[in-house]
């Protein structure tokens, strides 16, 4: 009993580490960490009140269980928080029941789910700890248990013998799958991916909080998707080609692009920016982890945003959205990743940006106080005398495209980007087209400002898709009765990702493969499953494109055809070949019959007896019916062992010549003797 | 000597005259041997098998009448063997002589040179007497001094041995246990038949006058008979699950070997003729897997003598009954 202790103490000090890797999330309710510490602090001290019968007390896993799932249908607590507090009960019940292997089994089990949990919940630096605490506890006590099986009983366990190289080849693994961690290369897209957000900093494409013109290397086109929104109504082309604005800036300085504009600060859960007009576009959206940043996007132009969710390694949660300068719209908690809704007022629509502020109108005629006076002059000289804000901007437009050359290297830092971009070095990206455009805008006198955000989204499912590489900028000017106008001087081919084609597809794919799963396992809702059942009941929609189909079936179906064919094939050769391994024997069917007829009439064979046991039994106490059942025995014997089958309509005969056999036993049987 | 060519002469008999044969054997011997209808049938199965025999029983319950029964009705040629301490190997198989006319050495045969040979209290003669036995036991022939001969055929040895009384004896070691085929006892005959005994075995000694119903060639045929008996893979197979299940028991030190498989699969073989077939069924097996095979089993518990048979014969029958059989 005292080799058991040990052994014992290290498997429930495990456990304990187990959940406290959880635990430091602090999200398990108090009352469940009080349960937990008493059953460990019970077990540890090797009281063991459930063993009398732990089938009986794990009924206390019931009542438990009930209090989690109020808790989670209350609200109170999130449901993988209440997965991982059952999971601790359930060790904190088998903890308390008698040591056997089953029990040890079922402990462990519980805390490697516990551990998942704790890395659901936290993942932080103390659950790393409480990790490698649980995995060396755990293994020692595996190890005793090994070690234990193999010692007979009564003898002494050689416990240091055995725990110190044990402990040693711990400490070595521990250390091999930190550095394994920190230096192998991370094959996972999600792992870290909030370190690795696109779009910060000058060496990959993608929304940033600035716009700084300058700076050295080359622009990485980044294929990642940022973005997923489903449209209704829903556009139905393959590449969309809109405008996704985050953002607009008012003033430029030389070098970079800020926001003076008065910062509302307002905050809501909902946000109304302009008035709606007949026709909305609603959106769906959902910004992926590889965006990093919390500014909304939306379909050029924005009216109304809200219904906020973050989601957040705890758990998804709405949150609200707080106003700022430049129409920008920031979530108020940071996370992984956020869905929202977005009304927009479609393009072409009249957005008066309603009563701007003094400070704002003065904003959007603002130049830099060094601009090259070549830039007015460029821009007089192409506009000429136009005086309609939207005419001169299209002018400007057909010259910036026609002149300049797109190029995602950068230029390097200089004085004055604008004027190197203009006349010296005459290429350069979106960035540069756009602050040209708008520098060139305000030196004629128009108003105009400059917008972030992704140009493009392409089809992927019933959804649209924006990579970092959309990632834009573009031109508002501002037309006096219309509102601000979207003019954008980069050449229309460079305006979306430049990257591979290839690693697009293939990331598309993912996305398509991802997003399947999505929609049909992770969000797969009672809705999803109402429409199915509709779907099943109710005809499908006749589509337009079916009616003109060739008179051959698709590629699709002949492919799947094959596949099927073939899937046939496997499982009728898999199932000849079991079957002609173990045959089932005409005679054993009969012999199966004759025992299921016998035992209808009261016959049944003793232990290990077969029907030529029966029949010889029989035969020894004289029973009336041995000789009707001793050449149907031969029979069977002489089809299963002698080789002599059972002839066509030969077992029938002799089962029906057995039942009237039986039927007349039965009838001549006094009615006393047949009772007993 | 006696050349096997003869056995191999006289025809096949059909399963049903196979059973005609056997029954008739069985029906004389259970008049020399009242009361042990069952023990009877066994050791018939034995002999026609072409196995050895040994009857482990206290004295005085009619080893010695079964035997002499048994060749009488075969009628066979039969030798007594008394076994004792100081029994010589030369004695049983027998030496070669010095011929002074000639002066040439002939050998002269012992009493080993029957076709039935009944060793009695076999356990009291020394080792190298045993072996002497058990060697021609397994080879069918004697070899001395580079010569070898052939014992008669059909030859069949039949040994007891005294289980209670141990003292000044050799006790046959396992391997040698090994080549008897089945090992019986027949054990005290009820009291009823014990009473009829007293009656009638005063007015004539049954053995004495019984005449032959069988001939040596019949039982020769027979042994060709069972050898050709059709056994089922299903069957094989039981056979050797139920040996396999003997190695793996918990109460058993060492299970059957692979002789004893095959004896099993024989005298099964020879179970079957009693019911006129031509092929084995699992019952033929599970009949003789007791006597085949209790005295092959080395137990944990290594009680001696009787309680040890019994044993072991108690765990076959477990085995039989917990080893599924074909269906």
């Amino acid at each position: 009993m005292k080799r058991h202790r040990l052994r014992l103490m290290l498997r429930d000090a495990s456990i304990g580490a187990a959940f406290a890797s959880m635990a430091v999330s602090g999200q398990i309710a108090i009352w469940a960490v009080g349960l937990f510490l008493l059953a460990l602090v019970l077990a540890l001290l090797g009281r063991r009140p459930f063993a009398r019968s732990p089938r009986l007390t794990a009924l206390l896993l019931v009542p438990l269980g009930g209090a989690l799932y109020l808790s989670v249908a209350a609200g109170q607590m999130d449901l993988v928080v209440a997965a991982c507090s059952f999971a601790a009960f359930v060790a904190g019940q088998r903890m308390l029941s008698l040591p056997g292997p089953g029990t040890d089994g079922q402990v462990l089990l519980a805390g490697l789910l516990m551990i998942a949990g704790g890395a659901a919940l936290s993942g932080e630096l103390l659950f790393a700890v409480f990790l490698v605490g649980f995995a060396v506890l755990a293994s020692l006590a595996l190890g005793m248990t090994v070690v234990e099986a193999a010692v007979p009983e009564g003898e002494q366990l050689p416990v240091r013998a055995v725990v110190r190289p044990l402990a040693m080849g711990l400490v070595f693994a521990v250390a091999g799958a930190v550095a394994f961690f920190i230096f192998f290369p991370r094959l996972n897209w999600n792992m870290g991916a909030r370190r690795a957000s696109p779009g910060l900093g000058t060496a990959t494409s993608g929304f940033s909080d600035t716009v700084r013109l300058g700076g050295t290397g080359t622009l990485k086109s980044n294929p990642r998707v940022v973005l997923r929104a489903r449209l209704s109504p829903d556009p139905g082309n393959e590449h969309l080609g809109a405008y996704w604005v985050g953002r607009t800036y008012d003033t430029f300085d030389g070098q970079e692009w800020t926001t003076i504009g008065n910062p509302s600060g307002r905050r809501g859960t909902r946000v109304t920016l302009r008035p709606g007009a007949e026709s909305l576009v609603h959106q769906r959206i959902e910004l992926l982890p590889a965006y990093g940043s919390r500014t909304l996007i939306a379909l050029e132009t924005p009216a109304r945003l809200g219904n906020a969710v973050a989601h957040t390694p705890a758990g998804s949660r709405r949150t609200s959205l707080q106003e700022l300068g430049g129409d920008e719209l920031r979530f108020m908690v940071q996370a992984l990743g956020y869905t929202y809704e977005v009304y927009s007022v479609p393009p072409g629509t009249n957005t008066v940006p309603g009563k701007l502020q003094p400070l704002e109108r003065d904003q959007l005629l603002a130049l830099p106080d060094a601009l090259d006076p070549r830039v007015e002059q460029l821009a007089r000289r192409v506009a000429g005398n136009e005086k309609e804000p939207l005419a001169a901007a299209n002018k400007l437009v057909s010259f910036l495209q026609r002149e300049y050359a797109y190029t995602l290297e950068l230029g390097g830092e200089m004085e004055d980007p604008v004027a190197n971009f203009l006349f010296e070095r005459r290429e350069g990206h979106c960035e540069h087209f756009a602050t040209a455009l708008t520098l060139m805008l305000r030196s004629l006198g128009f108003q105009a400002r400059l917008a972030t955000g992704f140009f493009g989204g392409e089809r992927v499912a019933d959804e649209y898709i924006v990579r970092a590489g959309d990632a834009h900028a573009w031109t508002h000017v501002l037309v006096p009765g219309t509102g601000f106008v979207t003019v954008d001087a980069t050449p229309p081919a460079f305006r979306t990702s430049q990257s591979q084609p290839w690693l697009e597809s293939l990331v598309t794919l993912y996305e398509a493969i991802e997003a399947r799963w999505r929609t049909s396992v992770v969000d797969y809702t009672f809705r999803d499953q109402l429409n199915f059942v509709r779907g099943m009941v109710r005809p499908p929609k006749q589509r337009g494109a079916e009616e003109q189909r060739t008179r051959l079936p698709p590629a699709r179906a002949w492919a799947m055809a094959l596949v099927v064919g073939a899937v046939v094939y496997a499982a009728w050769s898999f199932l000849s070949r079991r079957g002609a391994r173990t045959p089932v024997h005409q005679a054993t069917r009969f012999v199966d019959a004759v025992e299921r007829q016998l035992a209808r009439a009261g016959i049944r064979p003793l232990e290990g007896e077969t029907l030529e046991d029966v029949s010889a039994r029989l035969a020894r106490e004289a029973h009336p019916l041995a000789p009707t059942l001793a050449p149907l025995t031969r029979r069977y014997l002489e089809a299963r062992f002698g080789q002599r089958p059972l002839l066509s309509g030969e077992s029938a005969r002799l089962l029906q010549e057995l039942e009237r056999g039986l039927a007349a036993w039965k009838s001549s049987q006094p009615p006393i003797a047949r009772a007993s | 000597m006696n050349s096997p060519a003869r056995a191999s002469v006289s025809p096949l008999p059909s399963p049903a005259v196979a059973r005609d044969t056997v029954e008739r054997v069985a029906s004389h011997l259970s008049r020399a041997v009242q009361g042990k209808d069952a023990e009877v049938r066994l050791a018939v199965t034995c002999v026609v098998a072409g196995g050895h025999l040994l009857l482990e029983d206290v004295p005085g319950v009619g080893k010695t009448t079964l035997v002499e029964a048994i060749a009488r009705a075969f009628a066979l040629s039969s030798a007594r063997i008394q076994f004792t301490a100081d029994l010589m190997p030369a004695d049983i198989l027998g030496a070669q002589v010095f011929h002074a006319q000639s002066a040439t050495f002939t050998f002269r045969q012992g009493p080993l040179f029957r076709q039935l040979v009944l060793a009695d209290e076999l356990n009291r003669a020394p080792p190298r007497t045993q072996s002497a036995l058990l060697e021609a036991m397994a080879q069918g022939q004697v070899s001395l001094d580079g010569a070898t001969w052939h014992l008669p055929r059909p030859f069949t040895v039949v040994a007891t041995q005294n289980p209670v009384d141990f003292s000044g004896t050799y006790p046959l070691p396992d391997s040698q246990l090994d080549r008897f085929l089945m090992r019986l006892s027949l054990g005290h005959p009820a009291p009823e038949v014990e009473a009829r005994l007293l009656t009638t075995r005063e007015a004539s000694t049954p053995v004495e006058t019984m005449e032959a119903v069988s001939s040596p060639e019949e039982l020769s045929a027979l042994r060709t008979l069972v050898a050709a008996q059709r056994m089922d893979d299903a069957v094989a197979e039981y056979v050797v699950r139920l040996a396999q299940a003997t190695r793996s028991h918990g109460d058993i030190e060492r299970g059957a070997s692979t002789r004893a498989v095959l004896a099993l699969g024989m005298a099964a073989r020879a179970h079957a003729l009693w019911e006129a077939r031509d092929f084995v069924t699992p019952g033929d097996v599970r009949a003789v897997l007791g006597p085949s095979l209790a005295h092959r089993l080395l137990l944990r518990s290594a009680n001696p003598g009787a309680y040890s048979r019994d044993e072991a014969i108690h765990l076959l029958e477990e085995i039989s009954r917990k080893v599924p059989a074909p269906r």
